[in-house]
């Protein structure tokens, strides 16, 4: 379970300071799919990379079963990204010369995943999200984009993450391939008991949640 | 795949942009290459020609050379505290004297010849001895280094070693003598035989051959007994003072200038070699600079070309980053990477380097030995009254050639030959070179990659999409 308790983050910018995400508290149970709706410059990606540890709060508290994140080190907070977080990227971010099962592998081998099992978890979770076969060995140039992205759904629920954050993760899919997107989603957070967390500002994705979190100018409000 | 595995495969992920680092790398490898085996040849023939010159000092009285020319005897006192001079390990003192006709009962065994009476002290032709029965001298060397002056050509005549007999002792003040085989087979001298010298009977203990007649008409006597018989006591006429490295000949030559002042003519042929070598040191200073400056050159190349590759992949790195990679998994990564460059470059550049070395070396050396082949000239006769005061009808060089005499000596063509003559050759310390200079330039190459590795912040990078 995520509790987040009066998150807040500013960025001073030549215009002013800018509150890019104002004392922003929710929580979400394990296995829950939750979807943040914001336009763009709302402050949904500063929150998500709060969230991920790839930046430092101003303040508030980010807690995941019991362990304070917002108080970790550098090492700490590497360690919590590698064991603990999954991320699902709009551009898919896969590494370009490596395969789709040696990104997988990417995930496992930072997360301290032994060594001897990498392969056959990769392996399993490219079948969790249909990709079989030769499509494993291949590169991500010679996958489509919604491929590329079952890779990189792949990848975020390798290690068995608590937590996954996923950014506009249909933004480069066209509608039918991203409803798959999204039912695949809910499916790995079921599966591996993981709480998902859904940027998009696409309202029939978002419809698909099981709860949605709308973000206007970095303050968080949940629409029932 | 670890990070390391992933840097090296990452090196071939642009073709067309590694072979473009690597040949780059491997020009600049190659220049270094082969400077160094240029530097080694140069190094190695410097040495040669140092240790030929030998680590001695020559000391004798201002005007003197040889046993002719003027001057006062040197104090042997004087000579002895030399002793104490920086990196002095031994002095030889001799006492050179001539034993007239009228002095001793030994008769020469050269007659005196065209060039004894021209060197005798006038000409051939207008001499005050032409056709007067002009007699040479003996010449009688008194020494505290026998054992010395019988081994290494001492007196410029070949390689002295006794043939029967035995050395007396360095500090023996017995009258006794050595005598060269030519002087003795002209006077029925035997070991055990004696002669007169300034009225005092000497007894012979050893015959010394050189194979020069005209060191073997000599006499070695202690230097004691020299000094006392010819009324010379604490006189020196030569010293021959031994460093304990050539590196070091220089400075006691400068050392012991001091001490002895003006009095004395102060010589080693370790300076003259040094002003022969100078074209030699120009090519190791050339190619010293050429070699740091390739290093650091491909250092640079390939810092640069890291800089690019990094800011190509932020997003890459951001990525790394955001699943959980530690900056010393990314930074191992792409120095990975930096290393396959710099070796695939080092082995061809180790290739190209032995390969162009020796015509790189032989294009340095006659570049800058050009200006000053003039001063190699043939042999050049020393001009009247030089200081040869030998009988006979000419002078064989020593085979071999590559003496350059003290001041009014003599030169001989093929030194410079000698001297350009390099072997540039590879050794292991090529090859070991090459892995650390591949090491060094991948490590100096990196550094700013690393450095902006570190300062990649993921949120910022996977933000801008």
């Amino acid at each position: 379970m995520i509790t987040v308790q009066k998150l807040s983050k500013s960025f001073k910018t030549p215009a002013g300071e800018v509150h890019a995400v104002k004392d922003v508290s929710f929580s979400a149970n394990n296995g829950e799919v939750v979807a943040i709706i914001g336009a763009s410059g709302s402050g949904k990606s500063t929150l998500l990379s709060l969230l991920g540890l790839l930046d430092s709060p101003d303040n508030g508290s980010i807690n995941i079963d019991g362990t304070e994140l917002a108080q970790l080190d550098g090492a700490g907070r590497t360690s919590y990204r590698a064991s603990k977080v999954g991320f699902i990227f709009q551009g898919f971010n896969l590494i370009p010369n490596l395969t789709a099962l040696e990104n997988v592998k990417l995930a496992l081998e930072f997360s301290k995943y032994p060594k001897d099992l990498r392969t056959d978890r990769a392996q399993e979770m490219l079948d969790m999200v249909g990709l079989s076969g030769d499509k494993a060995d291949r590169k991500p140039n010679r996958l489509s984009g919604g491929e590329q992205q079952r890779v990189a759904i792949a990848r975020a629920f390798a290690a068995s993450p608590q937590l996954i954050l996923a950014d506009e993760p249909t933004g480069s899919l066209d509608r039918s391939t991203g409803q798959k997107i999204v039912k695949l989603l809910r499916e790995a957070a079921s599966q591996q008991n993981a709480t998902v967390l859904v940027v998009t500002h696409d309202e029939k994705i978002a419809a698909q949640a099981d709860r949605r979190l709308e973000i206007e100018d970095g303050v968080l409000t949940e629409i029932s | 795949m670890n990070s390391i595995r992933r840097g090296v495969r990452n090196a071939f992920r642009n073709t067309t942009r590694s072979i473009g680092v690597v040949v780059i790398l491997a020009v600049a490898i190659t220049l270094s290459i082969s400077m160094l085996i240029a530097r080694d040849a140069v190094n190695t023939k410097i040495n040669a020609v140092k240790s030929s010159t030998g680590n001695t000092i020559t000391i004798s009285p201002k005007g003197f050379f040889g046993f002719s020319g003027g001057g006062t005897p040197l104090s042997a006192t004087t000579v002895d505290s030399l002793l104490n001079v920086k990196n002095v390990e031994a002095i030889q003192e001799s006492l050179t004297e001539d034993l007239t006709t009228s002095k001793t009962s030994l008769i020469a065994p050269s007659p005196a010849g065209f060039l004894g009476q021209q060197f005798g002290g006038g000409s051939a032709t207008n001499s005050r001895f032409s056709g007067s029965g002009f007699t040479l001298p003996i010449r009688v060397v008194g020494t505290n280094s026998p054992g010395t002056a019988l081994v290494g050509g001492a007196f410029g005549g070949g390689t002295e070693k006794l043939t029967s007999g035995s050395a007396f002792s360095p500090t023996s003040s017995a009258n006794v003598a050595i005598v060269g085989t030519t002087l003795a087979s002209k006077n029925g001298l035997k070991v055990g035989s004696a002669f007169k010298a300034w009225g005092t009977t000497i007894t012979v203990v050893g015959i010394y051959s050189s194979g020069s007649t005209f060191a073997d008409s000599d006499v070695v006597m202690p230097l004691a007994t020299v000094q006392k018989l010819a009324s010379a006591a604490g006189q020196i006429t030569s010293a021959t003072v031994t460093v304990n490295s050539v590196n070091n000949v220089a400075t006691a030559t400068s050392a012991i200038t001091k001490i002895i002042g003006t009095q004395a003519d102060v010589t080693s042929t370790a300076a003259q070699t040094e002003s022969s070598l100078a074209p030699l040191n120009s090519i190791r200073t050339i190619s010293t600079y050429t070699l740091v400056g390739a290093v650091f050159g491909a250092a640079i190349i390939l810092l640069l070309s890291m800089l690019m590759i990094v800011r190509e992949r932020r997003r890459e790195v951001g990525v790394l980053k955001a699943l959980g990679a530690p900056n010393k998994a990314i930074i191992t990564q792409f120095v990975a990477e930096s290393t396959t460059f710099t070796l695939l470059g080092a082995v061809v550049g180790l290739i190209g380097g032995i390969a162009i070395s020796s015509p790189i070396t032989s294009a340095l050396v006659s570049a800058t030995s050009t200006s000053t082949s003039q001063s190699f000239g043939g042999f050049v006769r020393p001009s009247n009254g030089g200081g040869f005061g030998a009988g006979g009808n000419g002078f064989a060089p020593p085979s071999g050639g590559g003496f350059n005499g003290p001041s009014g000596g003599f030169h001989f063509g093929g030194f410079h030959n000698t001297l350009t003559q390099l072997h540039a050759t590879a050794g292991w310390s090529t090859l070991i070179f090459a892995l650390g200079a591949a090491v060094a330039i991948a490590a100096i190459g990196s550094t700013v990659a690393c450095a902006t590795i570190v300062r990649i912040r993921p949120a910022e990078v996977l933000r801008s999409e």
